[in-house]
């Protein structure tokens, strides 16, 4: 069987119950709501028929169709209309092809399911012709390290950590993080960040900062996120999501950076000793790592500039001086 | 090694030197990249293998400084990469794309070119150094540089040649005739880090018995604390090295020592954690510096570096202490004095070369 002649295929009915539908080798759909395939289905009926293999024992697997037979079988179908190649007629490589062009027709693969691509591509393709034509094809930078991780997502990760990402719930940066973590403290990880709907960048924070405080306590990261601290800040009822979020964050960053954090609370407590009012502001550079501060004045003319700064210079701006420098 | 280099003289003299181990031709097909890299590989680097290559790059460059910070303008001779030793913090870990112990055994040929460079500009001083992408020292006893770069930077009177290690393998350079211009380094650190962090390398004794045996037969010596790192009881630890020093080493004959706090780019970090569960050097309070390097918060540096800085100066007052690749302000804090710019520290570290050498 010539593939190209495959929509000549005439389909036949085939009994839902002899079709294997565990994800196979073909497989590339995960984390997705079947539901308005069903409804679909219920409204106007199967449409496209899916493409079957069956193998010399008989067996019968699915090239393309994976979700509209799951929908099928969750309708309590009997049978449905398909085209059945014989096992002979193609290759397993034909078949993962076939399928990745029908799906990326239709629709945008997830992160999980991209990587579920190049799984299935690995023992058929070169691995440098995976990097320079499907990686683009799939919308993914050309080189090694990012088919490295997206191979580890596939292969390593829990179901779990693979449906937080499929569904943008997790970055897949971040779990590229977890990676370096046992399945149990990912675990209690994952649930913060859903319990909190924590946005990506709380996400690093949260990952860095537990794994390193984990590392210097000596404890295992869920023993750590069992603090009470922790638990208060998760079951305070004052605060909502992304303030429990904040707070967290906040909490850890403390935990992780204490000096760090003690001089940015001394440096705000000087500021706000002075009278400066809301339009004019002190800042210090990221982790007071340059050795200048910063004004800002906002100003209307010359004459308000003038009133400004000469208030400013009222104030005790000479008692300002690193936070962790004695006063003199 | 890579087809090709049987041709070159190092190549020859190493090969006799491992007569009874396997060795493989192959077509250097460029950088192999994480992919395609085994786990295995990942975690030892390939540190069990040598890879002999035709370099084809410059062999002589300077330390790529930046800006942001004052660097004190050294220069590198590339004479190979990689390490045998296994420092948890060392830099070249982020390097596993390019694994095994590689030797650029072409360098003898190229040195011409090098004393070249170093000859077309007699009145600037050449501070050159081989331990910046390797251990100077490490592999000398098969590879033999000390019998093949000395000579060069020994005759000439506006360069020094500065070899870095943390192994005792001093022996080639003991038995060389030259010593004019011809520092020995070691690095050094408080023992705690010594006996947890820099495995495979030899005992802070072992290293200062063989730099007081160097000092005797007529080397100059420095010593670099770099990285320092903070760990519980540091300020003890790294006293205990000091005492050892007054020990074995007499403090005149030290042209230079830097001190360096562990900075690493944000990168090396999973590559540690990876690598060396178990080591506590990523504790510390860490920030992202004007370079994209992480480094401790400034105040901790300053403490470091003020704290050694006293100690080093209570045991000898003039030993050519300074800082790489720090701030004015930083300077100015922990050293008491500041260079103003890297020029003003490589000026410095001149003047330093020409009261050693003359």
């Amino acid at each position: 069987m010539d593939i190209d002649n495959i929509s000549e295929l005439i389909p036949q009915p085939v009994p839902l119950r002899d079709i294997d539908d565990s994800p196979g080798p073909c497989c590339m759909s995960f984390g997705f709501d079947l539901n308005p395939l069903i409804q679909s289905i219920e409204k106007v009926g199967l449409i496209n028929p899916p493409l079957l293999k069956r193998d010399n024992q008989g067996s019968i697997t699915i090239i393309i169709g994976y979700r509209r037979i799951k929908a099928l079988k969750s309708l309590k179908a009997d049978g449905a209309g398909c085209r059945i190649l014989s096992g002979d007629d193609i290759l397993p490589v034909e078949c993962l092809l076939l399928n990745l062009y029908d799906n990326l027709a239709v629709r945008k693969l997830n992160d999980v399911e991209k990587g579920m691509v190049l799984a299935r591509l690995i023992p058929w393709i070169k691995t440098l012709e995976i990097v320079e034509h499907y990686m683009p094809f799939l919308g993914l930078p050309s080189n090694r390290a990012t088919l490295s991780s997206y191979l580890k997502i596939e292969e390593e990760m829990e179901v779990r950590v693979r449906e937080s990402i499929a569904c943008g719930q997790l970055s897949l940066r971040n779990a590229i993080m977890l990676l370096d973590i046992d399945s149990i403290s990912r675990s209690s990880i994952i649930d913060l960040i859903s319990n909190l709907k924590l946005t990506v960048n709380q996400q690093r924070q949260l990952i860095e900062y537990t794994v390193d405080l984990s590392h210097i306590q000596g404890r295992p990261i869920p023993d750590f996120l069992d603090d009470q601290s922790i638990k208060e800040i998760n079951s305070d009822t004052r605060m909502n999501n992304p303030q429990k979020g904040r707070a967290l964050i906040r909490y850890l960053r403390m935990k992780r950076y204490p000096s760090v954090s003690k001089a940015e609370r001394k440096f705000k407590k000087m500021i706000s000793r002075l009278n400066l009012g809301k339009t004019v502001k002190i800042d210090h550079s990221p982790s007071f790592e340059s050795p200048y501060y910063r004004l800002e004045v906002l100003f209307k003319d010359g004459q308000s500039l003038r009133e400004k700064l000469e208030n400013f210079m009222r104030e005790d701006i000479d008692s300002l001086r690193d936070p962790w420098k004695k006063k003199k | 090694m890579d087809e090709g280099v049987q041709k070159y003289k190092s190549t020859k003299s190493i090969l006799l030197q491992l007569k009874d181990i396997p060795v493989r031709a192959e077509k250097d097909d460029g950088p192999e990249e994480v992919a395609c890299v085994s786990n295995e590989l990942k975690r030892d680097m390939g540190k069990d293998t040598m890879h002999l290559v035709s370099y084809q790059g410059e062999f002589l460059k300077p330390c790529p400084g930046t800006k942001e910070y004052i660097c004190c303008g050294y220069q590198i001779l590339n004479v190979g990469t990689n390490c045998p030793l296994d420092c948890s913090y060392c830099i070249l870990q982020t390097y596993f794309n390019r694994p095994n112990l590689r030797v650029h055994v072409n360098l003898e040929e190229q040195l011409g070119q090098v004393f070249q460079t170093i000859d077309s500009d007699p009145d600037k001083i050449f501070r050159v150094g081989t331990g910046e992408f390797t251990d100077s020292l490490a592999l000398d006893p098969i590879i033999r540089w000390s019998e093949t770069i000395l000579r060069g930077f020994s005759e000439r009177k506006n360069t020094v040649l500065e070899l870095k290690t943390k192994t005792a393998n001093t022996a080639g350079l003991l038995g060389s005739k030259y010593r004019d211009r011809i520092i020995v380094s070691w690095s050094l650190n408080s023992p705690f880090i010594s006996c947890r962090e820099e495995h495979g390398a030899v005992s802070l004794t072992r290293r200062l018995e063989c730099a007081r045996e160097c000092q005797s037969e007529g080397f100059t010596i420095g010593f670099h604390f770099d990285p320092i790192i903070q760990h519980s009881n540091w300020m003890d630890e790294y006293r205990k090295t000091v005492d050892l020093m007054d020990k074995y080493i007499e403090p005149e004959g030290i042209i230079w020592m830097s001190l360096g706090s562990f900075r690493f780019m944000p990168a090396l970090k999973p590559i540690i954690r990876r690598r060396h569960p178990e080591t506590s050097i990523l504790d510390g309070e860490f920030v992202l510096g004007l370079d994209g390097k992480m480094r401790y918060f400034k105040p901790i540096r300053m403490e470091l570096y003020a704290f050694l800085n006293e100690l080093l100066h209570q045991w000898h007052p003039d030993l050519g202490l300074y800082l790489c690749m720090e701030s004015n302000e930083v300077w100015q804090e922990s050293m008491g004095w500041r260079p103003e710019t890297s020029e003003g520290l490589g000026n410095y570290l001149d003047e330093r070369v020409r009261n050693f050498f003359g």
